[in-house]
């Protein structure tokens, strides 16, 4: 089996002292910005984005650090959750309803050790998967003409508007947004200048990081500032320890978690909160007898399980396929386009260092967050009792001070802050941001392959629907438009989560 | 309500893209499409979602928390970018960390020092162990 060759391979690129000490920083952070309450993943690979860019890391390495912040924080983010009954993110709303009440029992190390057990099983597992199917994938995209990549670009447009929690309209409005957006510049193409009204700073279009900064930092502080998230931190408490019976008692539970976050990661638009949601409801179904919700092993392991394994596999999609599965993933690519790399199916033929480098660094990372995370989660728990105006005004600062180093123009910063307040307020009326970030990603790409499929047909529109894999795809996109106008799917219980609008961060 | 006004700006928008796109000028057909036609569509696509949400609005409800304080870091990050450059970033982000500081509930003096804290550290480490020149201001610091 070449997976086992090119795996190692791939460990000879993640074990230099460079990309080990970068993997152990990505996850240490990762670790300890998802613990913070009120930011999530995305806002963790957005803040650190730019200083990337600023530090001119090679790409492997740059990638090595950005996935470590995104399933580190898959660690981190359940220290609130059980602590304060605060989930950091909607993906983490499950792992406060066994998690917080095992807490206040005074079983919150236990709970801390058990989730943490928890996320490397999935997280882990999901690696193993990935290694062994993402090229596989890669090799049926190898096959996909232009008019198959546009086909699948809108199946994943579209099913993000059939995941989403609001209106599926908005979604479609953020997503044609976002197209826009990428519109700004100069058009690759033909030289023309679109939508640029005259101005300098925006021909080469909205910049990568700024947008980034923008949407997932600016305002969410904002919105912090507004309604401040509090909670009492309840402590770790000194009732039992996790037993190896009590690991060996949620160990079925972890395994359904893992198979069926891992599968919901790699479908696009369906991440880490759909996942944990279903994982949940589903061990409720198999298990239990009622003790889920009052503070059942199960019922914590399981959606933390399944949120790691999520997290994973939807960075599948993104290096098989050029496609993210979630909105993180997708700020991913926009990284990995920095560096003109394309993920996709060449990417494991053509730079292989990068892509077999940042698996094998995931193996290691999982690794390095059991350490960090089952005995250090004492550590990590404290910076909770880090005021809430130490913190915030802090990221906002690095934010800003990651724009410019990157950029080297105030008018960026303007810019970054510009769109912070137009993220704002399409968070305040209920237009999702993370397809609008997916869309402007994805823009070039799609209109790329558009264009091309046009030019090979000379303009004939029927080109779009010429090959089986097209007309699959197509029919999954209709499906998916079609389906929320039938019924709305409901994959989200009622529970109050703390910010809405953000589904599959 | 919100969602008609949110709808009539989306169709607004999209209108103004479509019309925009026709007025590019294409030096050469360099391919059968041009760069017309995908902003014609996305424009077609705001105007479809905005005209949906003005049919059949959803109930939204805006809620606001203590909007003065994100409106005061609001006002400290559109302040930072103008000091940036003329008093140098230490001044600058201690300035806004302060504003901010005090919009999370900060009493003045542990604002003050969190602030100038925060800076000091961020001008070390980025500007001297990572070697990203940040601006100096006056003093040279």
């Amino acid at each position: 089996m070449d997976a086992f060759a090119a795996l190692l391979s791939g460990f000879q690129v993640a074990l230099t002292p460079l990309n080990l000490a970068v993997a152990f920083a990505g996850v240490a952070l990762g670790t300890a910005i998802g613990a913070l309450p009120g930011v999530g993943p995305i806002n963790a690979v957005a803040l650190l984005l730019p200083l990337c860019f600023a530090l001119k890391l090679p790409p492997e390495t740059a990638l090595i650090l950005l996935a470590g912040l995104y399933y580190g924080s898959g660690y981190g983010g359940r220290i609130s959750s059980i602590l304060l009954n605060i989930p950091g993110d909607p993906g983490l709303v499950m792992t406060t309803l066994d998690g917080y009440p095992l807490a206040k029992s005074g079983r919150g190390a236990a709970a801390l050790a058990i989730s943490g057990i928890g996320s490397f099983v999935g997280g882990t597992s999901a690696v193993i998967l990935m290694t062994f199917l993402a090229v596989p994938l890669a090799r049926l995209a190898l096959s996909f003409g232009p008019a198959d990549y546009v086909a699948l670009m809108v199946l994943s447009f579209a099913l993000l508007g059939t995941m989403s929690e609001g209106k599926a309209v908005k979604t479609w409005i953020a997503v044609a947004l976002g197209l826009l957006f990428a519109m700004v510049g100069v058009d690759g193409g033909t030289g023309v200048e679109r939508f640029t009204f005259g101005s300098l700073e925006l021909l080469g279009g909205i910049d990568f990081t700024s947008l980034t900064i923008g949407l997932f930092a600016v305002a969410e502080i904002l919105f912090l500032a507004e309604g401040m998230i509090s909670g009492v931190v309840s402590r770790t408490g000194n009732g039992a320890r996790l037993s190896f019976r009590e690991i060996v008692y949620c160990l079925p539970a972890m395994l359904r978690a893992t198979g069926l976050g891992f599968f919901l990661g790699v479908l696009p638009g369906t991440g880490a909160s759909v996942a944990s949601a279903m994982a949940y409801t589903a061990e409720k179904r198999i298990s239990d007898k009622g003790t889920f919700g009052k503070g059942d092993m199960r019922g914590l392991a399981a959606p933390e399980t399944a949120d790691n394994a999520a997290q994973t596999g939807s960075m599948v999609p993104m290096l098989a396929l050029g496609i993210p599965g979630s909105g993180t993933t997708a700020v991913m690519l926009g990284a990995f386009l920095m560096y003109s790399i394309t993920p996709g199916p060449l990417l494991f033929t053509q730079r292989p260092e990068v892509a077999w480098g940042l698996i094998a660094s995931m193996y290691i990372g999982n690794l390095m967050l059991l350490v960090l995370n089952l005995p250090l989660v004492g550590l990590f728990a404290r910076l909770l009792l880090v005021p809430a105006w130490i913190l915030y005004p802090g990221i906002l600062a690095l934010s800003y001070a990651g724009v410019y180093a990157v950029s080297n123009s105030a008018f960026e910063l303007i810019i970054t802050t510009g769109i912070g307040i137009l993220a704002y307020i399409l968070r305040k009326v209920g237009i999702p941001l993370i397809p609008l970030m997916l869309a402007f990603v994805l823009a070039r790409l799609l209109e790329d392959n558009f264009r091309r499929a046009l030019s090979l047909s000379d303009g004939g529109y029927e080109i779009l629907f010429s090959t089986p894999t097209s007309i699959v795809l197509w029919l999954l996109a209709v499906v998916a438009i079609g389906l929320p106008l039938i019924r709305k799917p409901k994959l989200h219980p009622a529970v109050p989560v703390a910010e809405a609008g953000k589904p599959g961060a | 309500m919100i969602d008609r006004l949110v709808g009539l700006i989306c169709a607004l928008l999209g209108a103004g893209a479509i019309w925009h796109a026709q007025t590019l000028h294409v030096p050469f057909a360099a391919d059968p499409v041009g760069p017309r036609m995908f902003p014609t569509i996305i424009g077609g696509v705001l105007i479809l979602g905005g005209c949906i949400l003005m049919l059949r609005p959803g109930p939204v409800t805006m809620e606001f928390g203590t909007w003065p304080r994100a409106l005061a870091v609001l006002v400290a990050s559109l302040i930072y970018p103008l000091l940036l450059l003329p008093i140098g970033f230490i001044a600058a982000t201690a300035l806004l960390c302060f504003v901010a500081a005090l919009a999370f509930h900060a009493r003045p003096l542990p604002a003050a020092v969190s602030a100038v804290a925060t800076a000091i550290v961020f001008f070390v480490l980025l500007d001297k162990l990572l070697d990203l020149p940040l601006p100096r201001g006056p003093l040279g610091i």
